[in-house]
Parts: C-alpha cells; structure tokens; sequence
C-alpha cells in the first residue's frame, strides 16, 4: 500500500467523517435534552438529500446548489417542527419506549412518503462549480469538496458550541439535559425547550443530508444505513456528548475508508470491529455521558 | 412438571383451539392454509421476542436477525452440504443462540435504550455482511429452492408440522415463565436494582434470557424455510425486528399469548393491505402511532382492564 | 463483624463521604446518625456495592468486600432495604419474598420446575414473622407507603442475612407505624440473630434501640460509641444535637 494511496483514502475518510459528526451532533443532542434516540433522524436526512436535489435542480444554475443548501434543511427542520408540535409533544409524560417507537413510526412513514413523491430511482447533485475538481494534499489528490467538508464540519461544531454555552436557551437545554426537573421548577416551559432541541437536531439531520449529496447518489435506503452509524457513533462517543459525536464520527469514518484499502468487499466490517474495541475498553462511550 | 400445565384453567378451551386448528386444512382453501402457517411461524418469532422484552424489560430491538441467522443456515445447510435435514433443524436454533449470546454479551452492559440502540446496529453487522457475501449467502437474491424431504413438502404437512412445532415451544416457554428462572426475569424487569441487592447476577439472567430467545427465534426462522423453502435477507432487517416488537406491544407485552393475537393481526392486516398497495411501512407506521396513543396496554391488556377491573391498579402501574 | 476504615465516596468534586468509619459486632443494633446530606445512604450504598468506594476499606468477616458488585455481596450475607421504596410493584408480595429466597438458595437458574411449588415454607415464614400472611396474594404496587417499607424489610430478609442494613426503615412513616416498625425490627433481630445497621432521623427510636451509634457530618465520622457516650460528647452536642 503506497502511501498516496494511504493518505488519499485517510482524507476521504476524514471528509466522510464530517458528515457524520453534522448528522450525529444533531443526534446526540436530542439524544441530551430528549433522553430518546431519534430513530427517524436517518429519514429526516434522507428527505435534506432529496430536498437538495429537487432545489437544486429548480433553481439550476450554479447558485442552485448553495440555496438548496440553505433551503433544504430549513424545509426539514419544518417538517420536525410539525410532527413534533402535533404528536410528539402529547407523549413527553409518558415512558421513554413510547417515545422511541414514535419515532421508529415517523421513520416509517417517511420512508413510503419519500418514495411517493421522489420514487425509487438513484439521484444525483454535482457539486457547484467552484468546488470541482481535485487539489493535491499531502501527495494525495482530494476532491474539492471533501476538502470544504473537511472546513465545514469544525464551523459546524464551533457555531454549536457556541449556541450551547453562549445563547440563553441553549443554556437552558443544556442544563434540561442534566437536570429537566430543575428547570421545570424555574419556570421555563420545559414541552417548548424539548420542541427547539428537537427541531434543532432535526434540522442538523437535514444539513448533513443536504451537504453529502454530491458525493453519493441520493437512493431510498440511505436513512437505514445512516441510522445505524450514527447509533454507534454516538455509543461510542458518549450518550448526549457532542465533543463525543466528533471522536465517534472520526473513528467511525476513518476506519471505513481506511477498510477499503485492506478488504473492498467488507469495509463495513472495520468501523464495527473499531467500535467493538472501544466497548470492551470502555462500556460506557469514550466521554462522559452527560446522563 | 407438566402438571402446571394441565391444571390450568384455560387448558380445556386450549385443547379445543388446538383441534380445530388441527381439523382446519381440510376445509379451508390452500391460501388460507398458508396464511395460518405463516401466522404460526411470526408467533413463534413474535413469543420468543416477548420473553426477553415484555417479560425481561430488555429492549430487544433487532431480534429480527436470530430469525434470519436461524433460518440461513438450516437453508445453507441443506443447499450446501449432504447433511440430512434434521440437522439443519438443530443447527439453526444453536447457532442463532450463539450470535444472541454474543450480541448479547455487548448488549447486557448498557441499560435500556442504549442496550436497544447497540442492538440494532450490531445486528446490522450480521445483515450487511449476509447482504454483501454473495458468493457464500446469495446476497439480495437470497436462497431458493432449499430441499426439504418429501414428508414435508406438501402445504398441510408443514402445516402440521409448523402447529406440533409451535404449541411444543408454547409449553416449553410458558414453563420457563413459571420457573423461578421467569419469575427472577420479571423480577429484574420490574426492578434490576433492587435484585442485585438480593443477590442476583443481574447481567447473566439476562444473557441467559436471551440465549433462550434467541434460540426460540432461530427455531421460527427454521419453520419459516419449512413452509417457504427460501430465505431472504430482509428477514435480517431491523425494519422486520421492529414489526415483530409491534406485534408484541399490539398485542399486549404483559400476557403471555398476547404477541399471538399481534402478529395474527400483524400478519393477515399485511397480507390484506398488500392486495391494495405496495405502501405497508406507511400503514404499518400510522398503526404504531394509533396502538402509541391509543392502546398502550395493547389488545390482550385493554381486555385485562376490562375484565378484571381488581386489578385495575396494577395494570396502571405498567403504564407508568 | 463489618469494619468500615476511613472509605472516601466522592461524585466530581462533591465528597459525599469523606472518611467515615464504622464498626459492627455480631447481634449488635447499630445506628448511623448524621443531618440530611451528611452521607449516611451514600455510605450503605458503598457498603451494599451499590457505588464503588474510592478508597479505604470495607471489611465483612474477615474479608474486604469493597469493589464487589452487589450480588456477591449480597451473597456474603448483608441484605438491605432502602430508604425510597424499591420494591417488584407488579409482582404480589409472596413472590417479591419468593424471588430474594430462591436468590438466596442459588435457585433463580432453575428452568423446568414451577416456581411456584418451591420455597413455599421459608417464604411462609418471612411472611408470617412481618405479619403479612393475610397479604400475600395483593400486588405489592397496591400496598400501603408503610406496609411497602415493611416488604421491603421482608424481601431483605428472603436473602437470610446475617448483617440487615435498613435505610431510614420507617421514612415517611406516621408515628404509630414507626413505632410498630421498630418494635417489629427489634423482633426481628432477636428472632433470628441478625446484626442490624440502620439510619433514622427519629432520635428517640435511635437512642432507645440502638446499642451503639455512629455520627456522621459532612461525609466524616464524628464519633462512634454507646448511646451515652454519644449523648454526651461535646463535638456531637455542637455539631448536631445543637448544644451550645
């Protein structure tokens, strides 16, 4: 194994991993304030990738891509925003399976509603033309666009900490993660807290589905897989933690790319086989749970 | 030990549900014949997730996978080697109770939804890799054509065989609910805290309960190539390992036939709606909500409630 | 018979227990005095391996349990109740006892043989000596806040201990059930020769039944000794019982 080869891959992986931290940081934080893992968080991603692509294309153009880009996790933080204030909201006294199934129920129907209104076809977004074309890194040359992946996913993480420990109510649904009896007795309304840490999370599901577009084709499908890794990733990561999405995202998405190298057929091998060894290390995720 | 069962009260009418199933091939078409067997076989699958989940309190949410492992490789087995038949029978349940012990040795160490979440995506593992080994499993084209002997191979045998089978494993599942191994399952169910302060292993109960499970899962999955002589992959998908949990929520988790009367409803509403539309997941999905809102209990449970308005207070006390 | 030496508990930077000692003969009734949040169930808890200590030592008989989980704790011989009821609210009460007797004869395993024709005279019996033979068959969620504690007691008794560690035992308790309680308590450990360690804010019940006291504060031990030692020790009458 040559090492451009090495190098190449280990920045695809990196890029990939991006993708994921945007997708599971959403996770994770619903996963903190909520208590419950939210299963159609893959189905909320795989509407931002169609959305794009459907933006995308009727805006054309080479500012279609970046509206789309705007717009499409906007139209599903809607989305969330609607399910949430119409069903989910009611079921917040009730245990956490029931809360965990509705979501499962919402993946459900999003799924046969994605495939309603965009079919079974593959789709597919090229990236806008400023991103095209490859740079040379370290002796590997990188697509453009994993390349501002790679810049966009610590923006992403600094613009979260930054809601989290700076703006009032990202202090508040950082303290309902912790304590959501204490917060109920200060007078917050604690359903409304729930519902903007929802939608908020929601709406990360959407930009990650919005961002991966032009490097995969846009399939039904795409929320399963996505689901299952952003599970592990944050179980590995530590439940509720969001500097733990990143670790688990970078472990999980390197360790993929880098599989390629060694054995094509069965790269989906390598992430598990990663996250299997931090289990046995370490039960509980690699940082402190906030619960 | 049999005399626990004999005793019961329902024993009599359970006799006379059992002949009747018997006696039914013989009048009724062939499609219903094999839209029973089929209610049989999820029974099974539906029962044995029932253990672990409405009877352990683990979130079992990919049990789906044990079905399919058990299923591949009696349907391996046969395809693949000379072995005769029965020992692919055997071979099914154990190895899917060997993955469940492995799995389940990951899961035992996280509590409730993480126990769930780590389920899911380590079952996955198994379906990805039965999905891209292609050479060895068949991949999306599954198996066909597993060879099944000729005492089998007529509709109303594997009927038979798949009701002898099941009411077998009713028996042996509604005695390990009795036994004090059930009775600590429940207990730690109720309170996990609590019985490691009585001095039970409270990890170990569990991997055994899953084991079990599993095993039970495995020999659903067997039944299922007896009836089908195919498999596919999307038995292995936890979009099935979740119907399955439904059929346990729907019927009722807390009672013991309940997740019979889920996945018969499950099973015949499916095959009903399929002559429709091909949009099942969607209808499945707007079920889930309605049992969410409206049948927490599920349909065994609501008619508890009914019946036996005593109890009514401990019925509330599962809500919770 | 238990020896606890200078154990240290602490959750982040909060030391909720911070050198307590403590030390229990066989048949002695021990109590554990202290102000609200002076440590006194993180302690039982430590003991029971419910938290892992950070350091010092816990020894039972001649062996240092700490760092045990729970279960093989319980299997030395220390049952305990807690302070919030922390019972099988589905189960009924016969097999809330049933399930720590089969525990205790390393039965909870057994997969062919009804349950329910096994360990019927010994779960009898703990049913009869807390007076709850009428009550067997009602489902423990259905029961009184005060005959819950008393189940609570009865399953800590299934496992057969020789040391019964009860966290505040009649919290939340009217006057009379706590006396009746403490009566029961009493009778309990002559009954069946049981070393007891309890915490009770009542100081009347604790200076009336106990034979000796420890007093904690702040996570450390002030004091251990008889109940007219304790009454008369300076530190404790300015620390605690508020003596000038």
């Amino acid at each position: 194994m040559d090492f451009s080869a090495f190098s190449s891959q280990f920045l695809v992986g990196l890029s990939r991993a991006m993708i994921l931290f945007v997708v599971c940081a959403g996770l994770s934080f619903v996963l903190g304030v909520l208590r419950v893992p939210n299963i159609a968080h893959g189905s909320l991603y795989m509407i931002g990738a169609f959305a794009t692509f459907t933006l995308s294309k009727l805006i054309g153009g080479s500012a279609g891509f970046w509206i789309a880009l705007i717009l499409a996790p906007l139209l599903v933080a809607l989305i969330s925003l609607i399910a949430e204030r119409a069903l989910f909201c009611h079921l917040y006294q009730r245990e956490h399976l029931m809360l965990l199934l509705f979501t499962f129920a919402l993946m459900l129907i999003i799924g046969d509603l994605v495939k309603i209104v965009w079919g079974a076809e593959y789709r597919s977004v090229s990236a806008p033309p400023l991103l095209k074309g490859t740079v040379s890194l370290f002796g590997a040359s990188l697509p453009r666009y994993n390349l501002f992946l790679i810049i966009i996913g610590p923006l992403v993480a600094i613009a979260l900490w930054l809601f989290t420990n700076k703006t009032k109510i990202g202090k508040i649904s950082r303290a309902a993660a912790v304590d959501r009896e204490m917060v109920g007795v200060l007078g917050i309304n604690v359903s409304w807290v729930f519902a903007v840490a929802f939608v908020i999370g929601c709406y990360l599901a959407g930009v990650g589905g919005a961002l991966i577009t032009p490097t995969v084709s846009i399939t039904l499908g795409m929320d399963h897989s996505l689901i299952i890794e952003a599970f592990l990733i944050v179980i590995i990561g530590g439940l509720g933690n969001m500097w733990g999405a990143l670790v688990g995202s970078l472990i999980f998405g390197v360790t993929q790319s880098l599989g390629v190298l060694i054995w094509p057929q069965f790269t989906i091998v390598f992430p598990y086989v990663a996250v299997v060894v931090v289990l046995l290390l370490r039960p509980k995720g690699l940082l402190k749970a906030v619960w | 030990m049999f005399n626990e069962v004999i005793r019961l009260k329902w024993f009599g009418p359970s006799i006379v549900i059992f002949l009747v199933l018997f006696i039914l091939p013989s009048f009724i078409p062939r499609f219903y014949t094999y839209i029973l067997a089929l209610i049989y076989v999820t029974s099974l699958l539906a029962m044995s997730l029932n253990l672990v989940v409405g009877h352990g309190g683990m979130f079992q949410f990919h049990h789906g996978v044990f079905y399919g492992v058990g299923a591949y490789t009696v349907a391996l087995m046969l395809t693949k080697t000379s072995l005769p038949m029965w020992t692919g029978f055997i071979a099914g349940p154990i190895v899917a109770a060997i993955i469940g012990f492995i799995i389940g040795w990951f899961c035992v160490r996280l509590t409730r939804l993480y126990f769930g979440m780590l389920q899911i995506s380590l079952g996955s593992l198994i379906w990805a890799i039965v999905l891209r080994w292609y050479s060895f499993t068949g991949g999306d084209d599954g198996i066909h054509g597993v060879p099944i002997a000729p005492f089998l191979s007529s509709l109303n045998s594997s009927y038979y065989f798949i009701l002898i089978v099941l009411v077998i494993c009713l028996i042996v599942m509604y005695l390990i609910l009795k036994s004090p191994f059930g009775n600590t399952l429940q207990a730690i169910r109720d309170n996990p805290q609590r019985c490691e302060a009585i001095g039970i292993n409270v990890r170990r109960h569990q991997l055994i309960a899953i084991v079990i499970a599993t095993f039970f899962g495995g020999l659903a999955g067997v039944l299922f190539v007896v009836l089908e002589r195919s498999v596919f992959t999307d038995m292995l998908f936890w979009v099935l390992s979740l119907e399955i949990f439904i059929m346990c929520l729907l019927g009722g988790w807390f009672t013991f036939v309940g997740p019979i009367f889920g996945a018969a409803i499950i099973v015949a509403l499916r095959t009903f709606v399929s002559i429709f539309t091909e949009y099942w997941t969607l209808i499945l999905g707007v079920i889930l909500i309605l049992i969410i809102f409206f049948l927490p209990e599920g349909v065994m449970g609501y008619f508890q409630e009914i019946f036996k308005p005593r109890t009514k207070e401990t019925v509330k006390e599962g809500t919770k | 018979m238990l020896q606890v030496e200078t154990v240290v508990k602490s959750f982040d930077d909060f030391k909720a227990v911070n050198g307590a000692s403590l030390s229990v003969g066989k048949g002695e009734i021990v109590a554990v005095i202290g102000p609200n949040g002076a440590g006194k169930t993180t302690l039982f808890n430590v003991i029971t391996g419910l938290l892992r200590r950070d350091s010092g030592k816990i020894i039972f008989k001649g062996e240092d349990i700490g760092g045990l989980p729970p279960y093989e704790i319980c299997k030395k011989g220390i049952a305990r109740s807690f302070q919030i009821v922390n019972i099988f609210p589905r189960l009924t009460v016969f097999r809330n006892v049933q399930v720590a007797v089969l525990s205790q004869q390393r039965r909870s395993n057994t997969l062919f043989r009804p349950a329910s024709s096994m360990v019927l005279n010994e779960t009898n019996n703990i049913l009869e000596s807390v007076g709850f033979l009428d009550k067997a068959h009602s489902i423990a969620g259905s029961l009184s806040h005060g005959d819950q504690k008393i189940l609570e007691i009865a399953i800590a008794l299934g496992n057969e201990p020789e040391l019964l560690i009860l966290d505040e035992p009649t919290a939340g308790m009217s006057p009379e059930e706590t006396s009746a309680t403490m009566e029961l308590v009493k009778r309990l450990a002559q009954m069946r020769g049981l070393t007891i360690l309890f915490c009770e804010h009542d100081m009347d019940i604790v200076f009336s039944v106990a034979q000796s006291i420890m007093v904690m504060h702040q996570g450390r031990t002030l004091v251990q000794g008889k109940p007219e030692e304790v009454r008369n020790n300076p530190f404790v009458q300015e620390a605690y019982l508020g003596v000038e």
